[in-house]
């Protein structure tokens, strides 16, 4: 019993990681109908920044996941101006470009922190949160999944609950029918951008106390967020953040009973699946031609 | 206006410019080996120096580098009558084999290396072919790259994954109250599948049985299921049997609140993994990789292991792990054999040193592998046990490995077998 509890505990926090990497690739996905290969390298930056700035050279980790977000974000910024404005028409020159992305972030990365072995950063937050003797929790943990809720709750009410995030939930729609309306894409591509990149640099300025860091890390991020993105419904963000959930309870009941090599077979072979079955997903719409 | 002429023209000025900055350039990049007027002698390193696996190949380069260096500035070394410089020749496959085959090449063929170190697994199998042809000698860390035919290859250093055994060895003796085991590793043949057939035989000679064991992939980003699974069976011990993710694990363990004994194959980069538990935790750790300013490593068969680790500490801070010093084992017994053998050609290095009883860097020194992967081309000696006391690793023992093989050698190629592992 206490092996099932612990075990939904570790999946609920795992689902909150899962959920701030996917929804950036959603985001612009939806908007921009692009596909961000390079997606996990800016949550690697996210984690790099917090690895510099924090544990290499003492700036306060709090200071340093805003200072994580900002300069994600103004990556993200810098790919829409320059690589993927230009790619409107061609989204297979913006997912070419993104991978050309992908490799200039993995070498500024190494460049910056050198060859050798993963960065670790001691966590900001010791200790741990036992609950009924049986639970434990370290407090990392507990600050990231309560950051993380509270990011998606701010993006929820974004986008539910303000003019402009009406305006870029209206473009992931319908793009066409969005302008016609008066609506500028551009602007609207730019702040799902930004916003995609500012969660996944917030993703990995938590994931940093927490995991091994190094340049390649972003590869098991993007295939994550592609599962939860495809289950979910590509283009739907209530859907990834419900997949997230659902992935990451399964992934980590079938590594704990099972093992984690099944647990990634299985994973992939349900988004097959899925593609099979559902192509539009949990939340997912068809769109008529 | 009035034109003064001098007599500095612009190209002249130029000429003299160029010629400067040559100067100043060539003396700045040609090293001070280029004036001596000893021979030169290439070693080669076709090794990791970038990727994932770049700790156990770049550290090991350093090492050798400052073993050249000391040898070089004490006036270099004889052999056969003639005395060399040592140069280190490097080449970076980042653990892709098509890019080993082609540093091999480039060593030997372009470098003229008389020997060429290498980390061992698919690398090695990669390069054998040629490097056999052409009777290069050819180190590696990893005995079981070893076969039949490879008869210029040489483990001479790190017999990984054998010498586990003696740490498992020790901890039974010395905590008899430890009887369950629970290992976890990387899924891969050359590293964890080889650890863990051998960490299983040497639990059963030590009458710990082995309640769990996870084999996981290079794709786990969170160690807190893993963990969680194997500790539900409630073992005495701990093991890593080689593990790329020792800190996230260690991590795990702290959290969850493990209090048991922890054994691990190496506890590379061990300050980290206390700064993310705590020194209370991590004290007590076992493992096999000591740290070369240990007052137990006088009299070991390697030149001031205390003066080398200040150096390699002093220049590369944050780069020690367990192959800091192996390359640089490996090149002093080469140095050794060479000049017995009075060459620096592979093939009388190589027979003179299969040949011929060695000194191991720990004490003793047999060759041995046979009875494993066909060839007796494995150099086996003492192997330190390692523990973390005060948040500082220290030798507690030096395990004999030998004798441990020679008692128990059906039962670890019982081990091998049933992880469907090469054996004769």
């Amino acid at each position: 019993m206490d092996l099932l509890i612990q075990t939904v505990v570790n999946g609920f926090i795992q689902s909150g990681f899962y959920a701030l990497a996917a929804i950036g690739l959603v985001l612009v996905f939806g908007v921009m109908r692009v596909v961000n290969f390079a997606h996990g390298e800016l949550v690697m930056i996210g984690a790099y920044t917090i690895w510099y700035a924090h544990a290499q050279n003492g700036v306060p980790y709090l200071f340093t996941v805003v200072l994580a977000i900002l300069i994600v974000t103004a990556i993200g910024l810098l790919m829409e101006r320059f690589l993927f404005r230009p790619m409107t028409d061609d989204p297979l020159g913006g997912l070419i470009c993104s991978i050309g992305v992908l490799f200039i972030l993995q070498v500024i990365a190494t460049y910056v922190g050198g060859e050798g072995p993963s960065k670790q950063v001691p966590p900001p937050f010791e200790g741990t949160l036992i609950v009924f003797e049986t639970v434990r929790i370290p407090y990392q943990r507990v600050f990231s999944i309560g950051v993380s809720i509270f990011a998606l709750a701010v993006l929820w009410y974004f986008l539910t609950r303000t003019k402009l995030g009406w305006a870029v939930r209206a473009v992931s729609m319908d793009r066409e029918a969005a302008a016609l309306q008066g609506i500028s894409t551009v602007r609207i591509s730019m702040v799902a951008i930004g916003v995609g990149a500012a969660m996944a640099g917030l993703a990995g300025a938590l994931m940093a106390p927490l995991t091994n860091i190094n340049p390649h890390m972003g590869h098991n991020v993007i295939i994550t967020a592609f599962i939860v993105t495809i289950v979910g419904g590509v283009g739907s963000l209530p859907g990834a953040v419900i997949a997230s959930v659902l992935y990451a309870l399964f992934h980590t009941f079938v590594t704990t009973y099972f093992s984690g090599t099944i647990a990634t077979i299985s994973g992939l072979l349900i988004m097959v699946l899925v593609l099979i079955v559902r192509p539009t997903g949990i939340m997912g719409h068809r769109v008529s031609e | 206006m009035k034109i003064t002429k001098t007599n500095t023209s612009r190209r002249k000025f130029l000429k003299q410019v160029a010629a400067g900055a040559t100067t100043a350039t060539a003396a700045s990049i040609i090293p001070s080996r280029a004036f001596s007027a000893n021979k030169q002698l290439t070693i080669g390193m076709n090794i990791p120096m970038t990727g994932d696996l770049a700790p156990w190949g770049l550290p090991g380069y350093y090492g050798c580098e400052i073993i050249a260096k000391n040898i070089n500035a004490a006036g270099g070394v004889t052999i056969g009558g003639e005395t060399y410089d040592i140069n280190i020749a490097s080449y970076d496959h980042a653990y892709e084999t098509d890019k080993a085959v082609q540093g091999m090449k480039k060593l030997v063929l372009e470098d003229d290396a008389k020997m060429v170190m290498m980390l061992g697994g698919s690398t090695v199998a990669a390069v054998l072919p040629w490097a056999m042809r052409k009777q290069v000698l050819t180190t590696t860390l990893l005995p079981s790259d070893i076969t039949p035919d490879s008869k210029h290859l040489v483990a001479t250093c790190e017999s990984h994954p054998l010498y586990n055994v003696t740490g498992v060895e020790w901890l039974a003796r010395n905590h008899p109250d430890a009887k369950t085991a629970v290992i976890v590793t990387n899924n891969d043949v050359e590293y964890g599948l080889q650890s863990t057939a051998t960490y299983e035989a040497a639990f059963e000679v030590a009458g710990i049985e082995v309640v769990d064991t996870n084999l996981h992939g290079f794709d786990v980003t969170d160690f807190a299921p893993i963990v969680s699974s194997v500790l539900a069976k409630n073992p005495d011990i701990f093991c890593m049997a080689t593990s790329f993710y020792v800190t996230p694990i260690m991590e795990q363990l702290y959290h969850q609140g493990f209090e048991g004994k922890v054994i691990s194959c190496t506890l590379d980069y061990y300050h980290e993994i206390i700064a993310k538990t705590s020194e209370d935790f991590v004290n007590g750790t076992i493992f096999q990789f000591p740290d070369f300013d240990d007052p137990a490593l006088a009299g070991v068969n390697f030149p001031d292991p205390a003066g080398f680790s200040a150096d390699f500490l002093a220049n590369h801070p944050n780069d020690w792990t367990a192959v800091a010093w192996e390359y640089p084992v490996i090149l002093v017994n080469w140095i050794e054999n060479a000049q017995a053998a009075g060459s620096v050609e592979s093939v009388e290095v190589t027979e003179h040193m299969t040949g011929t009883e060695q000194n191991f860097v720990f004490g003793g020194g047999s060759w041995w592998g046979s009875q494993l992967w066909g060839l007796d081309n494995v150099l086996i000696g003492k192997w330190p046990v390692v523990r973390v006391d005060d948040g500082k690793a220290r030798i507690q023992e030096y395990g004999d490995l030998a004798a441990w093989l020679d008692a128990n050698n059906d039962v670890l190629i019982k081990h091998m077998k049933a992880h469907g592992l090469r054996t004769v």
